[in-house]
């Protein structure tokens, strides 16, 4: 019997080769989707899972009201609120501080930039980091002890064993290395190459006993799940707590998070914390169902199409007493059948793309060949899709009547919504949907990108001011410029690209009590800020410590920030801080720029200050647009050796470090493209089908008609009319629902494009053109048929 | 008004060339009822289907209403076509998606008839062929008498010069062929020129001429009176 039905299965598959094909390949391609979009969730959904004492980890958080009223809740900490939690909290087992730095490695004569994070000695006990050398009770326990990753282990020593060894970080401290780390899983949030004690921040002068300067991340391990509520209603005013006694008194309250949340639910809604990363995972489930699901409408509408064909296998099987259930069985057989095949073709596709589709997604996907579950899921994925597949056809074939069908006197009913209609609206509404959000994504990429920065990012690049730069930072430069390879350079506390330091607590003339909650972003230069940014200056001028001395405390604000102070004549007005003495005077008003989101559209206020009040950790320069930049970073790098010879030349260009901000939105907007591309691909397909057994079914009737005069035009017209017809259907459906996704995804982002009508014209003609180009090759091939072949009667 | 000499057609396949109609001449005059038979394969169909500017001839001319058409493109020959003549088919060939009134109809939308105009030509071809009480049913829903009169009625509507029937009676009993026979009568007494392929000599004695076929010649030309 089994075998009876196999046989049948493939002689079917092979005497069809064409819709076979149409068949294996759509649904191969929306299985691929589904595996790639499948192991891309379970990737997302065990982001810090993985932790043994997982549901004891708690992330610290702080949460306050801005001078806006919302409240925001983030999860930088104070340096000291770990240790503190930990001998005056008992429900705290144990704790650990984490914040990155980089590092130069040495030894001997190799050096490698390594990103290094300080921790506490408790990192390697509350997390499952698992150590490959090295005992973890102990292994931080010093200041100068490292505990290395398996690769960083591996590029520093080769294959030498590490342990015991030594290595020197900085030029300066001799680090012997205590473990090694197994690498760290596809699935965690912490990045580094190597753990150094939090008290080697001491010996770099990095300690803070400060309750209001929020720099790191703070964990704790509590001794019992069920505490955390006790605990939270402790911790809730630490940080007010130890800061009521002194001049400027904090209104931080203070919460935890679990560790196994962190990831899917770190979305700040007005102080509380909601699913921000889940929301990208259930709408990515959501767009990896339904291109499954529009891959087996495919196979559900072309075995429905050609049941004519079969009706008469299933009348001669009825005669002879087959019953319903085991038609149905045969018929779900031949839909699993495929499934499989298709199953192992995608498989092999994913095999092919994986490595492009990391690329795209920033993630280090894997199949897990070698684990039972993969295969489980595997056999539960197939059975599914031959199950969803072959349900509707297996029914709608087992149903016939033999003696209607074996007479020939079996007709197809005509109605206005057949279960084949409907399934190519379903099909067509998603592909409108995607079509249009594709659209509307990349718009408002465009209009990011096309958005004024206020500076001039060209051949403007900066280092991190590693070693002596700080120290020979003038002769660099004027090396430099009397070498042609810049016009002109400063120092300063950050990337122009990037959002580092924010503070608040100034007073001026006029300020109120208000006015000392606002925040402003703090950069800060040595001189020529202005000339190097390619800034425009309103009022006054650059600071220039060479040429005044009191620029030292100089300011320059921006518009939003003198906006924001209120100040009518803001040169020469002094700013000062909250419980200080100290002041900065104002000396000029630069035009606003975008150092933060180019999709945030508003600007905060800006204060660049001189040299007493930042930490010179980078410097710009602007290359010599006159030389080519070949030429102009070589030199820039011969200068960099001769001063600071300790450390490789490592230089960004501004412009590209700018693009990283629209890292997130395109790999959206690319995910998105790449998703539409394949659901319209495989709708055409179908449809491509579909119009084939259309044409061919009613070969006689357009025969007809072109006896009656019909011209190849009327015909073809005639047979895409249906089809039109349903994509307008779908295009009605999909608009509002389009339309709804994306203003919900606009919502995020306050410098952004509005919804046009004429995006919705623009998709409706796209879709209506798909469909031609799909189902004209049919219809006039069908238009263009001589009728006396078709209406001969013998 | 038809005018056929030295008319060619030839079936190529792979491995044979077959002269479907070797050098055939005959003429049609305006008001004639011709009946072409002959044994299956003779050819017949295809010098109907020639005449009815479906298919197109390899050597020799036709001359429809004396002009050359054996040249013409399909365009020419469908705008011909859809203004002279009528098609009368052996298996009816209605349309089952549509109703009577709609098959019926569909000649004058590609003849361009305005809607009001339609309405009142269908419902008088439809009065005149008794099927108008079935006007909004569907063609597996008549008897296959019906279904013809309603293919007659089609090919009437656009009242053609010309009606080219095959083997009109071929599916039907011979009380429902009569009826047809007699239509075709009663369209050719009106005016309309009638040729008709026919297996059936009964069916042929309704005609003014008979010509018989044999392996793609005309034998012979019998003038009824």
């Amino acid at each position: 019997m089994f075998k009876n039905y196999l046989k049948i299965a493939f002689r079917n598959l092979w005497k069809t080769k064409g819709y076979s094909l149409l068949n294996i390949v759509g649904l191969s391609i929306g299985m691929a989707s589904a595996i790639l979009i499948f192991l891309w969730i379970q990737n997302e959904l065990s982001i810090e899972r993985f932790h043994e004492k997982g549901n004891r980890i708690f992330v610290m958080y702080n949460k306050d009201k801005s001078t806006s009223g919302e409240i925001w809740a983030w999860n930088s900490t104070p340096q000291v609120m770990g240790p503190t939690l930990k001998t005056d909290y008992p429900e705290v087992e144990d704790m650990s501080r984490f914040t990155n730095s980089t590092f130069l490695v040495k030894l001997g004569d190799k050096k490698i930039n390594g990103q290094a994070a300080f921790v506490d000695s408790g990192f390697l006990k509350i997390f499952s980091f698992p150590l490959m050398q090295g005992n973890k009770e102990i292994a931080l326990n010093n200041t100068y002890d490292i505990v290395l990753t398996e690769k960083f282990a591996k590029s520093m020593f080769g294959n030498e064993d590490p342990m015991g060894k030594s290595l020197i970080l900085d030029s300066v401290h001799n680090f012997i290395v205590t473990g090694v780390l197994k690498d760290l899983p596809n699935n965690t949030i912490f990045r580094f190459d190597y753990l150094l004690p939090f008290s080697y921040q001491k010996v770099i002068g990095n300690m803070s006993e400060s309750w209001t300067n929020n720099s790191l991340r703070t964990y704790v391990l509590l001794k019992d799940p069920s505490l955390h509520s006790t605990f939270d209603s402790k911790v809730r005013t630490i940080t007010i707590d130890h800061t009521k006694e002194s001049a400027n008194p904090s209104t931080i309250e203070v919460f935890s998070h679990p560790l196994e949340k962190l990831y899917l639910y770190g979305k700040n809604d007005n102080g509380k914390l909601v699913a921000g990363n889940l929301v990208m995972v259930r709408l990515f489930s959501v767009i990896g169902a339904f291109i499954l699901l529009i891959a087996c409408i495919n196979f559900m509408n072309l075995s429905t199409a050609r049941s004519e064909k079969r009706a008469k296998e299933v009348g001669i099987r009825k005669v002879v007493g087959v019953t319903k259930t085991s038609l149905v069985l045969q018929f779900l057989g031949e839909s699993i059948l495929l499934s499989i095949i298709s199953f192992i073709l995608a498989l092999l596709l994913v095999t092919i793309v994986l490595s492009g589709f990391n690329t795209l997604v920033g993630k280090e996907l894997f199949i897990p060949f070698k684990t039972i579950n993969f295969w489980l899921y595997s056999i539960a994925f197939i059975l599914l899709t031959g199950l969803i597949a072959g349900s509707y056809p297996s029914f709608y074939l087992s149903s016939f009547n033999p003696v209607k069908v074996l007479k020939g006197t079996y007709k197809k009913v005509k109605a206005p919504f057949t279960p084949r209609k409907v399934l190519v609206t379903i099909q067509f509404t998603f592909a409108i949907i995607l079509i249009t959000s594709t659209i509307i994504i990349s718009k408002q990429i465009r209009f990011g990108l096309e958005r004024e920065a206020g500076y001039d990012r060209k051949d403007l690049v900066y280092i991190f001011n590693e070693g002596d730069v700080k120290k020979h930072f003038s002769a660099i430069k004027n090396d430099l410029i009397s070498r042609g390879a810049i016009l002109s350079a400063t120092m300063n506390q950050s990337p122009i690209t990037q959002r580092w330091s924010d503070s608040w607590g100034f007073k001026w003339s006029g300020s109120t009590k208000e006015d000392e909650k606002e925040l402003f972003l703090r950069l800060g230069t040595d001189a020529d800020f202005v000339k190097t940014m390619g800034l425009e200056l309103i009022q006054g001028r650059d600071i220039d410590v060479y040429q005044y001395p009191s620029d030292s405390s100089a300011l320059i604000l921006n518009e939003s920030a003198v906006k924001a102070m209120r100040l009518e004549d803001p040169i020469g007005q002094k700013v000062g801080f909250v419980g200080g003495d100290a002041q900065m005077t104002i000396v000029g008003v630069i035009k606003d720029f975008i150092i933060e989101s180019p999709f945030q559209e508003k600007i905060t206020p800006m204060m660049i200050a001189g040299p007493i009040y930042y930490w010179p950790n980078v410097a710009h320069f602007k290359l010599n647009p006159a030389n080519n930049n070949i030429e102009n970073l070589k030199i820039l790098k011969e200068v960099l050796a001769k001063y600071n010879p300790e450390y490789p030349a490592n230089y960004v260009f501004a412009d590209e470090n700018y693009a990283t901000k629209f890292k997130g939105i395109e790999r959206t907007g690319k995910l998105v493209v790449l998703f539409a591309g394949l659901t319209i691909f495989i709708s055409c397909l179908g449809l491509f089908g579909l119009a084939t057994y259309m044409a061919e079914n009613r070969v006689k009737e357009i025969g007809i008609r072109k006896v009656l005069g019909a011209s190849v035009f009327e015909v073809t017209s005639l047979l895409s009319r249906e089809f039109l017809t349903l994509v307008l259907i779908s295009f009605v459906i999909a608009t509002p629902i389009a339309w709804y996704i994306m203003h919900q995804w606009l919502a995020d982002y306050s410098y952004k494009i509005s919804i046009e009508w004429w995006i919705f014209a623009l998709v409706a003609l796209i879709a209506i053109l798909i469909t031609l180009f799909t189902v004209s090759f049919q219809s006039i091939k069908a238009a263009i048929a001589n009728p006396v072949k078709s209406l001969r009667d013998e | 008004m038809i005018k056929i000499q030295q008319l060619e057609k030839l079936y190529r396949t792979e491995e044979i060339e077959t002269l479907v109609l070797n050098k055939i001449s005959f003429e049609v005059k305006e008001g004639e009822f011709v009946a072409v038979m002959g044994p299956s394969g003779c050819g017949k169909s295809t010098l109907l289907n020639i005449i009815g500017l479906l298919d197109d001839c390899d050597g020799g001319s036709f001359f429809f209403n004396n002009i050359d058409v054996s040249k013409y493109n399909e365009r020419k020959r469908s705008a011909l076509r859809k203004k002279n003549i009528g098609f009368v088919f052996q298996s009816f060939n209605l349309i089952d998606e549509l109703t009577v009134y709609e098959n019926v109809e569909l000649p004058l939308i590609y003849t361009k008839v305005k809607a009001s105009e339609r309405k009142e030509r269908v419902e008088e071809v439809l009065q005149q062929m008794q099927i108008m009480h079935r006007r909004n049913h569907f063609p597996q829903q008549l008897s296959g008498g019906q279904q013809q009169r309603v293919a007659v009625a089609r090919a009437v509507v656009n009242k053609p010069k010309l009606i080219l029937a095959d083997e009109p009676t071929g599916n039907l009993d011979s009380n429902n062929g009569n009826e047809v026979m007699q239509l075709l009568t009663e369209l050719n007494q009106a005016g309309t020129t009638v040729i008709m392929v026919t297996h059936s000599e009964h069916d042929a004695h309704f005609s003014h001429k008979i010509i018989r076929m044999l392996d793609g010649q005309i034998v012979t030309e019998n003038i009824l009176l």
